[in-house]
């Protein structure tokens, strides 16, 4: 679904591979050129517009490093996408258990660059606790590691978890190692039909994650998300185990006894993950964030406005607190506002916006002085993705 | 060198902000801090300062930055790297603060002061069911600040992870004495990951004042086993054998005869068999049905794997018993000999066996004793030499094989340190590993938050490794 409202203009170069985009940083660099950092794209209308005449793309840049299936670790160009890596730790009877949003088909690298997880991050971590070492091309076309090969290190400051999430605004990733896990044996999705009152959607929601056993995913859904994907009746949750056979069944059993409990198919997750592509232009897709015992509350005062705008989703990972809402592109922003001044919501963050609402909603999130020395330091001639975070001074 | 007249402006300045028996300058009283957990390693701090509060710890930071005066932070000196040594400089002991500020049951949060001791947070927080995972075996004396600046782990980590994926924020003091927040306690953190960045700088970044940290919901069931084997070989093959299956075990840490010999020879023994080549500590935990499926197939893949005997704990009173000789190992070689060194290398776990072996060949050659207890379930190596440091032919042996130890398991292709730090200790093998331009980059990041690199001077990467260095004129004269 590469839309492209917020892609570069005026293109004049494009490199693939190391040492192409080397040579292409070391020459904007000296020309303070900007440059627009890109796998396949499907995030290129991500994040705020950034103006840049040249794209670094990295999507030929792809295949396996080191594969030791042995050692639950995996080295990969940035290039490659999760499908091919599902595909390769598979056919081992491994798996990278990352679902960001979209297509499968993006790159590992995009993942890593902007930090994305999805239903899975509630057990597994976030994409910064699966990057175990990066390789990277800073804004001085300097080939940077950090991290490395092993599951466990402490060597050296850690420039995994600065790169991860950076937005490609410190450095173009090129490669990097993940941790795997073993495919479980046995996987099983219940949805359980969810109240609307907040304090039995808050009720049922802590007696989803406190049941013994630890879910693979729990993720909140509303009833027009639970109906696109072949859900009929309101708003669910839908709770994903995973395990050897006894636990699964065990967690079945007690996931039961909630009452209301339905089985899936697994591929309703893959569906959660596309839902985005349906919409007829590129939606606007922001996060709400709180503590996970007030989840129910957001959920139902952000519903509440979020009803308004037709065709409008929302799904939340409650063990971690966040709320995703996925809105129409024409949604006015004012009712964009109202979401982002809940009282009870704490931090807010936009994946898709309009371009002309950045600056009015969330003009930077790389302001403060720690950022922006951080930025200096790694692209001291700001040419790597400008602008995408918020303004470099 | 201590304490001379011209610091008496400062330490005059230091005792009024905590008063006069939180400073100390005779060389009788910083003699205990003159060595962390490493005692081979002595440095004198010139002064220590032990601020007993937040604003205390905030003007006492405040005034060394106007002075311009370098200082290494000290949580409760339990470090394996030499990184909380101060050569000469002033000490900044933090672990008088030691509030648990706050603890939410139903969101599984903490917040505490940085001097907290991690078992003190643990047994504050077991009664309500949960825990703090990150479990370091000098849990009982280490403070969450150290466990912050090390991205401390230990054995359970291998399931729940290290401090970095259990700290949900702080608020910190960086060396010019402001102070900022890292993280998010209450939601998603956007922008770079400065919390991240923090974790594991060994000191260098600055100070965390309070923590958030993630607590986790104690398992339902939990399974321990002891498997014992008569040769090494086999143990670390189960050891992968066991990783490749599929399951996660809680912990799995590998003990050699001699760790077995001199815990089972201290007070701390645990009943392990005298005579075994190598034993494994396996734990499983998790849905009671789930675990006692795993504990079957763990006990099988041993056998399999030419295990003599696999015993499973069959009560708290057992399990803890088989921990505390694995937890305690360390102290139990100070039997051996009076000081010790401790390696952290981790290895790609399929190469366990042959590493160990290679590992064998060297202290053959250079005779000398390598006690093995380690994190096998993650690679994580901890060879240990006791020794006596004073006796010059013995030390010189000692670090020839340290050296050599570490060069192998490099070429195996790993890291010179999974969860001790680099500090003074490994600052020799970072080379090894990290080329110019990442060493470079790692100088670039510190001066974001150390601009005079005046917190823990001469730790974690070499000065002469930093462009901005090189390119000084004292740079240019090496």
């Amino acid at each position: 679904m590469a839309r492209d409202t917020g892609g570069p203009r005026n293109v004049t170069a494009v490199a693939e591979g190391i040492e192409t985009i080397r040579d292409l940083i070391e020459d904007s660099a000296k020309s303070s050129t900007a440059l627009r950092i890109a796998g396949r794209s499907h995030w290129i209308d991500a994040g705020r517009p950034v103006d840049a005449a040249r794209i670094a793309s990295l999507v030929t840049h792809t295949g396996v490093v080191d594969y030791v299936p042995g050692d639950l670790t995996i080295t990969v160009r940035a290039g490659t996408t999760l499908k091919e890596i599902d595909e390769i730790t598979r056919a081992e009877g491994q798996w990278l258990p990352v679902d960001p949003f979209g297509a499968r088909d993006g790159t590992i690298g995009a993942t890593i660059a902007t930090g994305s997880s999805g239903p899975l991050a509630s057990s597994f971590g976030r994409m910064r606790d699966l990057v175990l070492g990066v390789e990277f091309i800073t804004g001085h076309g300097k080939v940077v590691r950090g991290g490395g090969r092993v599951v466990k290190n402490v060597a050296g400051f850690d420039l995994v978890r600065l790169i991860t999430g950076s937005w490609g605004t410190l450095g173009v990733i090129t490669e990097a190692t993940l941790r795997l896990y073993s495919l479980p044996s046995d996987t099983v999705t219940l949805a359980l039909g969810a109240s609307d009152s907040v304090t039995a959607l808050q009720q049922r929601i802590n007696s989803v994650l406190q049941s013994p056993g630890i879910p693979f995913a729990v993720e909140l859904l509303d009833t027009a998300l639970s109906e696109k994907i072949g859900i009929a009746g309101k708003q669910q949750i839908l709770v994903k185990l995973g395990g050897n056979a006894a636990a699964v069944s065990a967690q079945r059993t007690a996931i039961g006894s909630l009452g209301g409990a339905r089985e899936m198919d697994e591929g309703i997750w893959e569906r959660i993950r596309l839902v985005e592509s349906s919409f007829a232009q590129t939606p606007i897709v922001m996060r709400l964030s709180c503590l996970p015992q007030r989840v129910a509350e957001t959920w139902n005062e952000a519903r509440a406005i979020a009803d308004s705008a037709a065709g409008a989703v929302m799904h939340a990972t409650p063990s971690l607190g966040i709320i995703r809402c996925v809105l129409p592109g024409n949604t006015p922003l004012s009712l964009i506002e109202r979401l982002a001044g809940l009282g009870s919501s704490p931090t807010v963050i936009f994946e898709r916006l309009p371009h002309d609402a950045w600056q009015r909603l969330s003009p930077s999130v790389a302001g403060d002085r720690i950022s922006q020395r951080v930025k200096n330091a790694f692209d001291p001639h700001g040419i790597l993705n400008p602008g995408i975070l918020g303004p470099i001074s | 060198m201590t304490a001379s007249a011209s610091d008496r402006p400062l330490i005059d300045k230091l005792e009024e902000i905590v008063t006069p028996r939180f400073v100390m300058q005779r060389e009788s009283d910083l003699l205990v801090y003159n060595s962390d957990g490493l005692p081979g390693y002595r440095r004198m701090p010139r002064i220590a300062v032990f601020p007993g509060n937040r604003d205390e710890a905030v003007e006492v930071v405040r005034i060394l930055a106007e002075h311009r005066i370098p200082f290494v932070p000290r949580g409760a000196g339990t470090g394996l790297s030499g990184g909380a040594l101060a050569d000469d400089v002033v000490l900044l002991g933090m672990h008088r603060l030691k509030r648990v500020i706050s603890i939410d049951r139903d969101n599984l949060r903490a917040v505490v002061e940085p001097g907290v001791v991690n078992l003190h947070l643990n047994r504050t927080v077991a009664p309500l069911g949960l825990l703090y995972a990150p479990d370091p075996s000098s849990e009982a004396a280490c403070t969450i600040g150290g466990n912050i600046a090390e991205n401390a782990g230990g054995p359970h980590c291998l399931k729940y992870g290290v401090t970095l994926n259990h700290v949900l924020a702080m608020t910190v003091i960086l060396p010019n004495g402001e102070i900022i927040t890292l993280g998010n306690a209450e939601g998603e953190d956007p922008g770079y990951d400065l919390r991240g960045a923090f974790i594991g700088s060994e000191g260098c970044f600055g100070i965390a004042l309070d923590i958030t940290v993630k607590l986790t919901r104690k398992p339902a069931a939990v399974r321990t086993m002891l498997a014992d084997f008569t040769s090494v070989d086999d143990a670390a093959r189960v050891t992968s054998a066991i990783i490749a299956s599929g399951i996660v075990p809680a912990a799995l840490e590998f003990m050699d005869a001699p760790t077995i010999q001199v815990v089972e020879s201290s007070v701390y023994a645990a009943g392990y068999p005298a005579d075994a080549a190598a034993v494994l500590l396996i734990e499983v935990d998790g849905i009671a049905e789930g675990v006692d499926a795993d504990r079957d197939k763990v006990r099988e893949l041993c056998l399999a794997g030419g295990a003599r005997n696999v015993k499973v704990a069959q009560n708290d009173a057992e399990r803890a018993r088989l921990w505390q000789g694995r937890k305690k190992a360390f102290g139990a070689m100070g039997r051996m000999a009076p000081h010790l060194v401790v390696q952290d290398a981790v290895i790609p776990r399929t190469r366990l066996a042959e590493v160990l072996g290679k590992i064998r060949q060297i202290a053959d050659a250079n005779h000398v004793v390598v006690c093995n207890v380690f994190h096998a379930g993650d690679g994580n190596l901890h060879p240990n030499i006791p020794y006596n440091a004073d006796n010059p032919d013995e030390a010189e042996r000692v670090h020839k094989s340290m050296g050599e130890i570490m060069r192998a398991c490099v070429d195996a292709g790993g890291s010179i340190t999974g969860e001790h730090g680099v500090g003074l200790d490994k600052i020799g093998y970072i080379e090894l590993i990290f080329s110019p331009d990442s060493l470079d980059a790692m100088c670039k990041l510190r001066e974001v938050f150390d601009p005079d690199r005046r917190a823990n001077p001469g730790k974690v990467v070499p000065i002469h490794a930093c462009q901005e260095w090189r390119a000084t004129p004292a740079g240019r004269a090496t």
